[in-house]
């Protein structure tokens, strides 16, 4: 045992105190932090400004009022105001308080809203001959883009008869018009339409908004001890995040496992250990060692979530024990895949023959990260249950349904641990088969038939 | 007489290759063995099974007292033919690692480390990293490695293998070092000259078959001397007319002095007598045979010219560098 502990400590030493593995722990979290204050000014598309030139064929003599007041330059910054309004009372009280003075307000809403939009109404007569009306749009301009040529139907206001439906708008564009400019035209045509219908009926339209208004509170989430603010985000999150500190460690430690192991085995260095230990001593030491760097890998960055939870005051949200079973089924995880990253790399020369017998198990590890959306929202499914116990992913299975809004039955829970320790065992069976006979073999790297043939003969 | 080494009927087979056929060998504690045959012999493979880093397919085995190398490995050191350091590990943590694996505790291991370095020449480089260092100083160092637990039994895999002349008689006398203090040392070269310089018990093998295993001495006085070196006291003096002597088979010039080799079956001083009645010699000796004589007259019947050619080229040259001990 102690030479076992002799080549973990080198291991975890050689690997824990080089500047790249802190830098590369650190990066992580330190691009996330960045992306986190600097992304919204790198990546906010809120500076695109809308603004051009837009036809207007207004048979019913309607509309066009409407839009023309709905985009009048005092409307639009009134109509800015309210919609952020709206938005800030459903923002965390941190932003709410952030926008509390009026020079703040007006920054924000600049940021969340962008820059006004310009635009310029231009009515043509009811008429007018829309076909031809078409060319306009690809007239070059000095000054604003045309962008749009609305022609509203006759019936968009009153319906032709008693039991007809309303009619509605054409619209033409020209090529290449942003979705966003689309997306303005058509919210605004469509409250043109509406306040005259509305207007048509002889109705108050704040009266009917102020009827269809039901403001949506935000819900109370009430446990034993405590009453708190829903928040659904956190339950669809913590499933992936839990399983990428899981997929983060087991692979931090397997790499650089299986990158150590080909070292060792391509610098000959490996037959001098041999001499001081047995092979399966030196896969023991090497196994904790590598484990032992997983560990820090994934505690720093599971202290870093649940700081960033304290600081958001969510720290309750989390059931403890699942802290717990992190760690078991990690470790389970770990020695699965670890073990069999190790086999790889004692059956390899070099680091490039190592990827081609990499790459399966790398794929079969990688499933649980395209099928966490599926198992996320349907923990209890047929899916979600054959995967959380079918090793060697059955670890991320079961973890993935413990951390969803519908937890699995305790039951499930011990035969999933069950049959990843069995795996475990299988694993390493495996894996000292290969790791034996592969650390000496040198050439040409074997297949996938050769290795089972090491197994049976070893 | 306690054995350190015992091997019994030892087979072993990588898929239909036979790497070492039915091997008996048996060193003696505190002797010192050379283990000798060209290259793919089989002695890496008999070595490497000692070591229990591969286990044979059938016979017994029997280390320092104990069934396998595993239970005894404190009391064993291991220079492997194919050598190899963690490259960016400083030579002390290095040294370090593997002194605490063979048992070693860490107090006073720096210390050791020191003196050890010393020992072979390399003061001072307890700092350097492991690729910082040439060929011969990593020699040492993993000379170091492999005795540095003061080891009962020492197991040498080419041990010569790439060193320069001066490398090379240093790790000689650092050998025979451990052997003196009271060191079992088993040694396995291709290189016959090596073997004879430093052993006293050579251990033959050709195609993983023992095809000799002996003292030298008794090798020497086993195998006919049927050679004779003859330098005539006249240089002019005609040396082909000894070819004519029913002792001799045929006459060989070297640079001035010839080789005669004698008919089978004949007397040795009979024929010098003849050779000297003959032609008046400056200088008559027997040849001592050659472990690689003795080696291709033990294979010959397999042989054929050119691999009997082949085999003395290899014998001769330790490394590509023709170096000799």
């Amino acid at each position: 045992m102690k030479r076992i502990l002799q080549i973990a400590v080198r291991d975890f030493t050689a690997v824990v105190v080089t500047k790249g593995f802190i830098i590369g722990l650190l990066a992580m979290p330190v691009i996330m932090t960045v992306l986190l204050i600097l992304g919204p000014s790198i990546f906010n598309d809120d500076d695109f400004q809308i603004e051009g030139e837009y036809a207007v064929v207004d048979p019913t003599g309607q509309v066009f009022p409407e839009m023309d007041a709905a985009l009048d330059g005092g409307t639009i910054a009134q109509r800015r105001s309210e919609e952020f309004q709206r938005v800030l009372e459903d923002a965390p009280e941190m932003v709410r308080a952030l926008a509390a003075s009026a020079i703040e307000l007006e920054r924000a809403m600049e940021e969340e809203l962008g820059p006004t939009p310009n635009v310029r109404l231009n009515q043509l007569p009811p008429d007018t001959d829309v076909e031809a009306e078409k060319a306009w749009l690809n007239e070059e301009t000095d000054g604003l883009r045309h962008t749009a040529l609305i022609v509203i139907h006759d019936d968009a206001v009153e319906p032709a008869g008693a039991e007809s439906e309303f009619g509605a708008y054409d619209l033409f564009v020209p090529p290449g018009l942003d979705d966003r400019d689309l997306d303005f035209i058509h919210a605004n045509v469509r409250e043109a339409i509406i306040s005259a219908r509305i207007a048509r009926q002889s109705l108050e339209r704040d009266t009917i908004e102020s009827i269809l208004r039901v403001p949506r509170p935000s819900s109370t989430t009430v446990s034993a001890d405590a009453e708190r603010r829903t928040v659904t985000e956190f339950s669809f999150i913590l499933p992936m995040a839990f399983m990428m500190l899981m997929f983060v460690g087991i692979m931090t430690g397997g790499q650089y496992m299986l990158t150590s192991t080909i070292e060792e085995k391509s610098s000959r260095v490996v037959e001098v250990l041999l001499s001081a230990v047995s092979p399966m001593q030196l896969m023991a030491g090497k196994l904790l060692g590598s484990v032992g760097v997983s560990l820090v890998a994934m505690g720093l960055y599971l202290l870093m979530g649940l700081a960033l939870l304290t600081s958001l005051s969510m720290f309750g949200l989390l059931n403890p024990w699942l802290i717990f079973y992190l760690l078991v089924f990690f470790l389970i995880g770990f020695f699965v895949v670890g073990s069999l990253m190790l086999a790889v790399g004692a059956s390899v020369n070099e680091i490039s023959e190592a990827q081609s017998l990499q790459m399966p198990l790398m794929l079969i590890v990688m499933l649980p990260l395209f099928l966490w959306p599926a198992i996320s929202r349907n923990p209890n499914s047929l899916l979600a249950t054959v995967v959380s116990f079918l090793p060697p992913i059955n670890s991320f299975g079961m973890l993935l349904r413990m951390a969803s809004t519908q937890p699995p039955p305790w039951w499930q829970i011990w035969l999933s641990i069950g049959v990843g320790v069995a795996s475990v065992a299988g694993a390493l069976w495996i894996a000292s088969k290969v790791f034996r006979i592969g650390l000496l073999m040198h050439g040409k790297p074997p297949n996938l038939k050769t290795l089972i043939r090491w197994v049976r003969a070893a | 007489m306690e054995t350190a080494i015992s091997l019994t009927g030892v087979t072993k087979t990588f898929g239909r290759m036979v790497a070492v056929d039915n091997l008996d060998l048996a060193v003696p504690r505190g002797g010192l063995y050379g283990f000798i045959g060209p290259n793919g012999a089989g002695k890496t493979t008999s070595i490497r099974m000692i070591m229990s880093i591969l286990f044979p397919d059938s016979g017994e085995i029997s280390i320092l007292g104990h069934p396998s190398a595993m239970d005894a490995k404190d009391r064993i050191g291991y220079l492997p033919e194919e050598r190899g350091m963690y490259k960016k590990m400083k030579v002390q943590a290095f040294l370090g690692y593997v002194a605490r694996l063979k048992g070693i505790d860490g107090t006073g291991l720096g210390q050791l480390i020191s003196e050890s370095l010393e020992r072979v020449g390399l003061p001072g480089i307890e700092r350097k990293r492991c690729d910082e260092l040439s060929k011969g100083m990593s020699q040492k160092v993993q000379f170091i490695a492999a005795t540095i637990h003061k080891p009962d039994l020492l197991i040498l895999d080419e041990p010569f293998s790439g060193l320069d002349p001066v490398s090379l008689r240093m790790l000689r006398d650092l050998i025979l070092e451990e052997n003196a203090r009271g060191a079992t040392i088993l040694f396995s070269t291709h290189v016959m000259p090596q073997a004879e310089e430093i052993c006293e018990h050579v251990m033959m093998v050709y195609k993983g078959r023992k095809v000799l295993d002996e003292d030298l001495a008794a090798i020497r006085s086993h195998y006919d001397p049927r050679a004779i070196q003859f330098d005539p006291f006249d240089p002019h003096a005609d040396t082909a007319a000894l070819a004519s002597l029913p002792q001799v088979e045929r006459i060989q010039d070297k640079d001035g002095s010839c080789e005669i080799l004698l008919k089978e079956g004949t007397d040795p001083s009979e024929a010098m007598r003849a050779i000297l009645e003959a032609v008046p010699a400056a200088r008559i000796e027997i040849s001592r045979p050659r472990l690689e004589d003795v080696f291709i007259q033990l294979v010959a019947d397999g042989t054929s010219a050119d691999d009997e050619q082949r085999l003395r080229t290899e014998f001769r040259s330790a490394g590509g560098d023709g170096a000799t001990v």
